[in-house]
Parts: structure tokens; C-alpha cells; sequence
């Protein structure tokens, strides 16, 4: 090791110090940590894509419009069966007459129900094997099997011949899985404690004239019995008046989107004039309009939204978004004005500011120099997580049926009518939930990010 | 590598080829590099060095108080007399911490708990290692505030720390980390954050405890006034290395590192002979993400020379208990002579 | 201390005045009058029913005894339920209201605390990151998809089993309080585990907890008396607020669960536009948020001795 070592002094300049960070602007820093934060940028490109869903989904050609019905297919889920096959015209049924077996003793259950020709949306004809002693039978109607707790569902009809053993089913069939049960009947029409049950799968049929009338086919003579037809397409399913979910997801994202980030900025505007206002002029004019805002603070807010809700009375054709952002503009402002007013008294006694004012700076300057950008990152911060409890606070008040009126779509009053229809069709709650949820989590997401990005010293622990 | 041995107190702590890294998102942060030393009771070491060198580091390890992860201990010994207490990454920790070795530091006002009572944060030291019930711990509490002279020691006792004033937090803290009478107080720049008057109050109180009690102190500091003051034994460590170990008289008055004369030159003194201004080191310690190969030194070294640049230097003996890591004191180095004065900057040298 | 209680109490007091006073303003500027609902009346029932409901009397002379009212704490009889008073209503109603919402804010607030605490202990591991993902779900779904979501579930679960393990809707014994109040939790109880979470982060790297490790106490005792206590501090300042978030979202859960609560029967007295009934609750609600956020300020006392003893 000796060997090597040499003693000779090094002459040449060493970098002690090197700055290896060009220098930033504000903004620019926050943008570049912004992007480098994924689920912040992920957040941002879907607001984006929500923006574009709701301003140019409705123009895309497979988007019908929101308030057309489409009868053939109510509550129909997403990528429901839509085929039609065609059908003669609707024909009579003659029914099955039996003789009847005497009997006596109590009432058994039909030995079995079966199904005549072919279950379809235009008649399910079933008959069943008579019982002996049996004065007439009950047919009942269930969309689930009735085993468990013996849930018959619904009463479709009393054949109160003895001797006919058959029925004809024409009310309002769903192409979906139906129960029949028939249960015997004594002589007082009373009914015995024993049933039997047929499962039907009833087949979307329409007939050639009733296709073109509805615009499934051109004309009737190109259609033959047996030939399919298919109905409109509607991506998301329809809701329980047949409308296309997609679409109303579509107009409904205006108007939760339109109350979640206008609402937001009008009482942050609010509450910046206020706000500074109060911080400006300072002393008893501080003192009081601040008092105020306390007051306003702490009026339970929901309860505030319900009332003035209902003081702004709509009128038929209002959609009632004016009344619910003139009552949160109303409610929300103080936060903001606190805000606002915290911020200017504190950067009012920066160092910075004063050594400004020392250089010669005028008010404007400061305010224009200082003030404004030292407040622009919190208050961005602010109306960024503003804008998913604008959006809880819509949903929520559409929800109780306090927000929007129909037939205006919006996210929260397709969940309150979603409600309904939950257990048999959960599609019709579950799409808007999911848009609120996923708008509301990139909101959350973003005003984390940008949290992160404009002030270090709000900086969050993830 | 025995560097302070010729002292007759006995030896109670000896630390050995310390390693301590820190894993971070920038990289594996090199922050101890294999540092010995040896504490002899009764007696303070002083280590010194600038923010950031690995002071801190160095003690928080021997009480196993290196946040694990993203710190470990990846190599390296200490052995409590003769009973080793670092252990691979964790030390055999409760038994020792705050029992044989209690610790201060820097910031009394955020190193206590707010929400519980002076006595309270006293007294379960008491209660976990010497089984003391909470009346006999809070009695045992009361006097000890009063050893390290804090007034009222009952009121007090049950009062929360807002309560306290900076000077009296630190003499409460010290109360505590010798509640059980430990043969080694660490402490970790226990008056940078009190003002002047306070500050000489802390250390006398120091002094005067380490002399009741036989006590061994490990100081750490930045301050060169602290140590001439409090230290028998000085290791000067920068990057996360001691670069010269002695007695606080050969540091002071027979520096044998460039950096030790440096951090003099940095100094202000109040002597009026001296007209010079004080003098900054130039530059910054090295990023001990990549540390350089040679000596750690080399890129602010007035004397660098060619040998500095990538072969570290051992640490070569200069005196009795007296070393330093310095090619300038290699028996081959032309300038050895001159370097051992250090009344000015080497020829050639810049400065 | 109780100087500090005073002062807030008197506060209160002031704001209940301030929403009653708000409320009234808001119910008397509807236009049109409450009996514009029922159409075929005659003038003379009209009037009748103006005198029955103090209608007829000046604007001035009505808020004074709608004032005076409310301090004797009578809120006058239901328009929609005649021989119904709102004091009975509140009285048979929010006791349940009441159990669902404490079962609700106790369930989110040991969740919170639990999780926020277990996350922070494994933070960036596997038991982290699972629980960071269902909390920013849980803050970004509304209490009602909570509800609704709940309730499907729970009927595919007794479905799936074909039995009964929890009612899906309706009140009485305590198999029915779980799911509502679990439902109604979720969503503060994300909010509190965030909250704790970094509230615990911040404290495990602390300089106090540090001193208790260098004082070589055993890491239970550290958790508990060092780390856990002060953690929760900033959970509890936002009790408060959670509480009325609860309560609000009570409406929603009572609705679906088909809970015979307060909170259901005010959203069906608004839909009813029942103003009584209205009134009375609002007010109601209002002066229970106002004092349960004294409450829980004074509870925070208790707890931060720099609170209690400023």
C-alpha cells in the first residue's frame, strides 16, 4: 500500500460546493411534484374523463336520450338478453277441462303443473293434474322458488270451475324466470295447505306488426315467424321506466358536477371578499363580521339545506339545482371567509412582507405579489376537497328526495329511485353510487396531491 | 485499535468498528463508518462534530434507539463491561436503557410527554426497573427534582411539563435518566436549544452529579466551548468517522487533523490578541449516500494531497492515547514535520 | 375551567337562539302559508284553523311565542298528525335514534382508533396498505350507498345461507341495531383511522416517545401511556363534527333500515312538509349538535391537561 501512496499536494480547484437543483418556480415545483404523484395524476385524468363523459357522451350515436322510454326493456341489467323472436298475433287459448275425480278427505297438491306450448312474453299457458276433490284452484305468481318460507308470491287468478285444470297467463311478463304455484281450493274457496309449482322461463316474443311499429324492423313482410329481432342496445341497462341508464348517468353527471364544483367556487368567492375584508379592515369590523360567521358556522348544516330546500319552493319544470346552490353558498361560506382571514393576518406579519414594505412595495404590489399567491395553493387546496362534499351533500339531499326534481336526473335521486328496485334489479343503484364514489375518491385524491404539492407544510403523513 | 487507554478510572463501555446505515428512498445513507471508543468512569468524552456527522447517530445506536426500519447496525460491537449490548441490529435494550445508561437531549420541550405529570414521566422508571410502587417511585421523584434543584420539587412533581420552563424541563429530564443511578449518562446536545445563562447551569449540575455519583458522561455537542469545559477525552468524528481521538488538552492545544484545526479556527474567542477573523471551513461535509473513498475530509483539506483523494487513512498514533486519521502523520509523508504545528496553511495548499 | 364551561354554555345558548330565530325566519318567508296544502277549505276553516295555530296573530307577536315556546321547551302539535305534539314525537322517537347513533360514533371511533393505530404499527406493510385502500373508499361513499349496499348485502348473505343472520330492516332487539349502526359508522370511521393514523405516525417519531425508549420502559407500556393517549387527542377535537355526521347520516340509514327513529320521521315530515314538526326537530337537532360539540370540547379538556388548565 506504501508503495502507491503519494504525498504530492492537489493543487487543482475541488468542487466543495455544488448546487445541483436549478432554482423553481413556485407553481412550477408544485406541477412537477404533482405529476410525480401517481394517484393524484391517475385522479386528474379521470375528472378529465368524467368532464368528456358528461359534455360529449350524450353525442356519441349509441347513446339514446335520457328521458325515452324503451317499454321492451324495464329494468333490464347491463347485457341482458335482447333478442325478440316473432310471433303469430296473439291467438286464444281454449284451455284444458277435465273430468274430475270425486274425493274426500283433505286436499292434496296437483300431482304436476306443466307447461302448455312455450312460455312467452306474450302468454304462459300452464295446466296441472286435477285434484280430486278440489272445487276450484289459486294460481299464484313468484319470481324467486317459493321453497324456503313457501313465498307463493302473487294471487294471478281464481279458476273456480272444478273441471278446468289449466290457466292462462298474460299480465306484464318480464322475459325472466317465473314461479307458478297452484294451490286446490275446497268448496267454501278456501285454500288447502298444500301447493305445487311449475318454473318457467318466459322467451321475449313480438309479433311482425308491433316490431315495425316500434322500429325493430323495416317492414313486416321481410319477417317470418321464428326470424329474431333485436332491441336497442343500451349499455348500462334501463332503469325501472325503461330509460337508458347510461344516458342518465350521462345528464345526471351535469348536474352532480355542476353543483359539486360550481357550488364550491361561489362560496369560496364569497368567502374570499368577506374573508379579506374582514382581514383588511381589521379591529370591531373583524371582530363583529367574524362573530357572524361563528353564528353561521354552527347552524347544523344539513338541516339548514332541507329548510331552505323548502323555503325555495319549486315550481313544475324547476329543476331545483338553483335553489339547492343558493342555499349552500348561504350555509358554506363562513369556513372559507375564516380561512381567508386567518391567512391574511398571518402573511400580513411575514417577514417577507415587511421587508417589502420597507423596499417601498404599495398596497396593491403586496397584494398582488404576496398575498395572492401565498393564499391561491390553500385556497385551491380548499375548493378541491370542497367539491366531493358539494357532491355528498347534493346526492344526500336528492337522495331523501330534497334535491333535485324530477325528472332532472342526477346521481343521488337515481340512487334514492335505485333504492326501489334495489333487490331485484341492483344495477339501478349500484352504476350512480359507483360514479358518485369514484368522483368524490378522485376529488379526495387530487386535494391530497395538490396538498402535498403547493404547501409542504400541510404535507400529509401517506 | 486502543486509542484511550492510559487512563486508570475503569473502563465500562467499550464500543467497537460501529456501522450504522440508513435505508431511505435516496439510497443507503452511510451514517456511522466503524467508530471506536471506550468510556472509563467518572470521566466525560466529549463528541464532537458538525450537524449531520453521525454524533447523534453513534449513542442512539448504543441505546438501541436507531429507528429500525429504515436504520440497522450492520456491524460492530458494545460491550457494557464485558457484556455486549448491541446484538446484530437491537440491543439487549430494557435492561440497560435507563437503568445503567440514562439519556438527555437536545430539545426538553418536545422530549417530554405532554399529557402526563413530571413525577408520573419520573417515577416509571423506577417502577419498570427497580420495582418501586407508584407512591415510593413519585416520593423517590420529588427528590431527585431536587437533587438536580428544582424548587417546590412536590408542587412540581405533579405538574405537566407546559408548565415548565426550558431550563427547569432539562433538569427534570436529567432527574430522569439518573432516577436509577445509571453508571452512564449519554448526553445528546443537552443545552443547544436553552439560552447562555441556563445552559452554563446545566452543565455545572452535570458536573456535580457525575462527581457525586461516579458517574461517566458521553457528551454530545458542536460546541467547542462545551467541551473545553466538561470533556476529558475528546473524538472529533466528521462523515461518520472519529477523525481524531486524545485528551481534551492534546485536541486543543496539539491538534493533529486539519479538520480539528479548522473547527478551532471557527471558533470565536474573546482573546484580544487574536485580530484574525474567524475562519468557515469552505464546502460541506460529503453526501454520505456515496462516501468518498479516501479521506472523508479530502474535498475541504487544506492540505489535501494525492494519497487523500482514495485511500483512507488508519488512524496513526500521535501521542500517548493520542490518534488521528491523517495521511500527514504517515511515517513516509515529506511534510509530516510541518503538519504537526499547523501554524499556517501548507504552501501550495488552498485555502 | 368552569369559567371556560360557562362561557361555552353561554355560547351555546346563543346559537340555539340564533338557529331557532334562523328557523323561523326560514319557515315565515315560505310562500304561501302551510294550510295552502289542504285545497277545499272554507274561508271559516280557514280562519278557524289560523286561530287554532296562532296564524292570525303579527309576525312580531308570533316569534315571541314561538320563543317563549321553545324555552319551555314545547314545539307546538303536528300539522300533519293533529293530536300529535312534536315533544311527544321527539320523545318516542329519538331514544332510538339515539342508541343507533352512540352505537354508530363507538363503533367508528374504536374502529378508527384500532385501525388508525394498526396501520401506523405496520405502516407501508401489508395490513397498511389493505386498510388505507377500504378508508379511501369508506370517505368516498355516501353514508346512503353504505345503507342501501349494506342492506343488499345483507339480504344475498341470509339468502345464501337461508338463514337469518342478522334482520335486514326494522328495530327492537339488539340483531337489529348491529348492521344499521355498522353501516352508519363506516364512513366516520374511515375519516377516524386516517386521522389516527397520521396523528400515530407522527407521535411513534416523536422526541417523547423517543425519551420513554431511552427510559427502557416495555413497549406496551410505551404504546399505551405514550403513544395511544396522545394520539387520540386529535380525534376527540373532531368528534364533534363526527357526531352530526352521524346524525345526518342517520336519516338516510333509518330510511332504508326502516328504523322508527327521529331522523326518519323529519325526513318524512319534510317530504310531508309537515312545518310543526319540522320546526321542533330542527331546533331540537340543532341545540343537541350545538352541546354535543361543548361536550365533547369539555371532554377534550379532561383529557390534554394544557386544555384543562389554561
Amino acid at each position: 500500500m506504501n508503495a502507491t501512496l503519494s504525498f504530492a499536494p492537489v493543487v487543482a480547484e475541488r468542487d466543495v460546493e455544488v448546487i445541483s437543483r436549478p432554482s423553481l418556480s413556485y407553481w412550477k415545483d408544485a406541477w412537477i411534484r404533482l405529476k410525480a404523484n401517481r394517484r393524484a395524476l391517475t385522479s386528474l385524468y379521470i375528472i378529465i374523463a368524467l368532464g368528456l363523459f358528461t359534455v360529449v357522451g350524450p353525442l356519441l350515436p349509441f347513446v339514446p336520450s335520457s328521458s325515452t322510454q324503451d317499454l321492451d326493456q324495464i329494468s333490464s341489467p347491463p347485457g341482458a338478453d335482447r333478442t325478440a323472436t316473432i310471433v303469430a298475433p296473439y291467438a286464444p287459448w281454449s284451455g284444458v277441462t277435465v273430468n274430475v275425480p270425486a274425493g274426500d278427505g283433505p286436499l292434496e297438491a296437483p300431482a304436476s303443473v306443466s307447461l302448455a306450448g312455450e312460455a312467452t312474453t306474450q302468454a304462459v299457458r300452464i295446466f296441472w293434474d286435477p285434484v280430486p276433490g278440489a272445487h276450484g284452484y289459486r294460481v299464484y305468481r313468484n319470481i324467486a322458488h317459493p321453497a324456503p318460507d313457501d313465498a307463493l308470491g302473487m294471487p294471478l287468478a281464481d279458476v273456480l270451475v272444478a273441471s278446468r285444470v289449466s290457466f292462462e297467463d298474460r299480465l306484464d311478463i318480464k322475459p325472466q324466470d317465473y314461479f307458478y304455484s297452484v294451490v286446490p281450493l275446497d268448496r267454501n274457496g278456501r285454500e288447502a295447505p298444500v301447493y305445487a309449482t311449475v318454473d318457467v322461463s318466459a322467451v321475449r316474443v313480438v309479433t311482425a306488426e308491433e316490431a315495425v311499429r316500434r322500429g325493430l324492423a323495416d317492414s313486416a313482410a321481410d319477417l317470418a315467424i321464428g326470424d329474431e329481432v333485436r332491441l336497442a342496445l343500451h349499455l348500462l341497462g334501463t332503469d325501472y321506466l325503461g330509460r337508458d341508464m347510461l344516458s342518465r348517468l350521462m345528464h345526471g353527471a351535469r348536474v352532480s358536477l355542476f353543483i359539486g364544483i360550481v357550488a364550491p367556487f361561489l362560496f369560496i368567492l364569497v368567502g374570499i371578499l368577506y374573508g379579506s375584508a374582514a382581514g383588511f379592515v381589521g379591529g370591531r369590523v373583524d371582530q363583529v363580521l367574524m362573530r357572524f360567521a361563528d353564528f353561521v358556522v354552527a347552524l347544523p348544516f344539513l338541516l339548514f339545506m332541507i329548510l331552505f330546500r323548502i323555503l325555495f319552493k319549486i315550481e313544475g319544470g324547476d329543476s331545483g339545482i338553483a335553489p339547492m346552490l343558493i342555499a349552500m353558498v348561504i350555509l358554506s361560506w363562513p369556513a372559507a371567509a375564516r380561512l381567508v382571514r386567518g391567512q391574511i393576518l398571518q402573511i400580513r406579519e411575514e417577514g417577507y412582507v415587511s421587508a417589502s414594505r420597507l423596499l417601498g412595495a404599495k398596497t396593491p404590489y403586496l397584494v398582488l405579489r404576496h398575498m395572492i399567491p401565498n393564499t391561491m395553493g390553500v385556497i385551491l387546496v380548499t375548493i378541491t376537497f370542497a367539491v366531493p362534499s358539494a357532491i355528498f351533500t347534493e346526492a344526500f339531499l336528492s337522495f331523501i328526495g330534497m334535491g333535485v326534481a324530477p325528472p332532472t336526473p342526477s346521481w343521488g335521486s337515481m340512487c334514492n329511485e335505485g333504492l326501489k328496485t334495489m333487490l331485484t334489479h341492483p344495477h339501478e343503484l349500484i352504476f350512480p353510487a359507483l360514479f358518485i364514489s369514484i368522483t368524490v375518491l378522485a376529488f379526495n385524491l387530487l386535494g391530497d396531491g395538490l396538498r402535498d404539492a403547493l404547501d409542504a407544510r400541510m404535507r400529509s403523513q401517506e | 485499535m486502543n486509542t484511550l487507554t492510559d487512563q486508570v478510572a475503569p473502563t465500562l463501555l467499550e464500543v467497537r468498528d460501529l456501522e450504522v446505515e440508513f435505508d431511505t428512498y435516496g439510497g443507503t445513507v452511510h451514517a456511522v463508518r466503524g467508530v471506536s471508543f471506550d468510556v472509563h468512569a467518572g470521566k466525560t468524552l466529549a463528541i464532537v462534530g458538525e450537524s449531520g456527522c453521525g454524533k447523534s447517530v453513534t449513542v442512539q445506536s448504543i441505546m438501541g434507539l436507531i429507528p429500525s426500519p429504515p436504520g440497522r447496525i450492520v456491524a460492530g460491537t458494545a460491550k457494557l463491561r464485558g457484556r455486549e449490548i448491541v446484538d446484530g441490529e437491537t440491543i439487549d435494550g430494557d435492561i440497560v436503557r435507563g437503568s445503567e445508561i440514562g439519556m438527555i437531549f437536545q430539545d426538553p420541550m418536545t422530549s417530554l410527554n405532554p399529557t402526563m405529570t413530571i413525577g408520573d414521566q419520573i417515577a416509571e422508571t423506577l417502577q419498570v426497573h427497580r420495582g418501586f410502587s407508584h407512591g415510593q417511585a413519585l416520593a423517590r421523584a420529588a427528590e431527585l427534582l431536587e437533587m438536580t434543584r428544582i424548587n417546590e420539587p412536590r408542587r412540581r412533581a405533579r405538574q405537566y411539563p407546559f408548565e415548565f420552563s426550558g431550563g427547569m424541563l432539562q433538569r427534570s429530564m436529567i432527574a430522569m435518566a439518573i432516577a436509577c443511578g445509571p453508571s452512564i449518562l449519554i448526553a445528546d446536545e443537552p443545552t443547544t436549544a436553552l439560552d447562555v445563562t441556563i445552559q452554563s447551569q446545566i452543565l455545572d449540575l452535570l458536573r456535580d452529579l457525575q462527581q457525586q455519583n461516579n458517574m461517566a458522561i458521553i457528551l454530545i455537542t458542536h460546541d467547542l466551548g462545551v467541551v473545553a469545559r466538561m470533556a476529558d477525552e475528546v473524538a472529533v468524528m466528521y462523515a461518520g468517522e472519529f477523525l481524531e481521538t486524545g485528551t481534551a488538552d492534546d485536541i486543543f492545544y496539539n491538534s493533529a487533523h486539519p479538520y480539528t484545526v479548522g473547527l478551532k479556527a471557527a471558533m470565536p474567542t474573546n482573546r484580544d490578541e487574536s485580530e484574525q477573523d474567524l475562519m468557515p471551513i469552505d464546502g460541506s461535509p460529503p453526501d454520505l449516500f456515496a462516501p468518498p473513498p479516501g479521506c472523508a475530509y479530502f474535498a475541504r483539506c487544506p492540505h489535501a494531497m494525492e494519497a487523500c483523494q482514495n485511500d483512507p487513512p488508519p488512524a496513526f498514533p500521535v501521542g500517548s492515547g493520542h490518534a488521528t486519521r491523517c495521511w500527514l502523520h504517515h511515517a513516509d509523508c515529506p511534510r509530516r514535520t510541518e503538519a504537526l504545528h499547523y501554524a499556517a496553511p501548507i504552501e501550495g495548499g488552498d485555502t | 375551567m368552569i369559567r371556560y364551561t360557562i362561557k361555552r354554555l353561554i355560547q351555546g345558548v346563543i346559537t340555539v337562539w340564533f338557529i331557532a330565530t334562523a328557523t323561523f325566519m326560514a319557515m315565515h318567508s315560505v310562500p304561501g302559508d302551510p294550510l295552502m296544502n289542504d285545497k277545499a277549505i272554507s274561508e271559516e276553516i280557514r280562519k278557524n284553523l289560523e286561530a287554532q295555530y296562532g296564524l292570525d296573530k303579527p309576525i312580531i307577536e308570533q316569534y315571541g311565542i314561538y320563543l317563549w315556546n321553545m324555552v319551555r321547551g314545547d314545539f307546538g302539535i303536528s300539522f300533519a298528525q293533529e293530536n300529535r305534539r312534536v315533544n311527544d314525537i321527539i320523545r318516542e322517537h329519538f331514544p332510538i335514534s339515539a342508541i343507533l347513533g352512540i352505537l354508530a360514533i363507538a363503533f367508528a371511533g374504536l374502529g378508527g382508533i384500532l385501525f388508525g393505530a394498526l396501520t401506523a404499527r405496520y405502516r407501508n406493510q401489508m395490513p397498511d396498505i389493505v386498510i388505507m385502500f377500504l378508508v379511501i373508499l369508506g370517505i368516498s361513499v355516501p353514508s346512503f350507498v353504505f345503507a342501501a349496499l349494506g342492506q343488499l348485502a345483507l339480504v344475498k348473505l341470509n339468502a345464501f345461507f337461508g338463514i337469518s343472520i342478522l334482520p335486514v330492516a326494522g328495530w327492537g332487539t339488539l340483531s337489529h341495531m348491529i348492521a344499521p349502526s355498522l353501516v352508519l359508522g363506516l364512513g366516520t370511521m374511515a375519516f377516524l383511522t386516517r386521522l389516527m393514523r397520521s396523528s400515530m405516525l407522527e407521535i411513534v417519531s416523536s422526541d417523547y416517545v423517543r425519551t420513554a425508549r431511552s427510559k427502557g420502559l416495555p413497549p406496551t407500556r410505551i404504546f399505551l401511556r405514550h403513544e395511544l393517549r396522545n394520539a387520540i387527542l386529535p380525534v376527540v377535537t373532531v368528534l364533534g363534527p363526527s357526531i352530526a355526521a352521524i346524525t345526518t347520516g342517520g336519516f338516510v340509514v333509518e330510511l332504508v333500515f326502516a328504523i322508527p327513529g327521529l331522523g326518519r320521521y323529519f325526513v318524512q315530515a319534510v317530504q310531508q312538509l309537515d312545518y310543526t314538526v319540522i320546526m321542533g326537530t330542527t331546533v331540537f337537532y340543532g341545540a343537541f349538535l350545538v352541546f354535543m360539540v361543548i361536550v365533547v370540547d369539555l371532554l377534550y379538556g379532561l383529557i390534554d391537561p394544557r386544555v384543562r388548565l389554561e
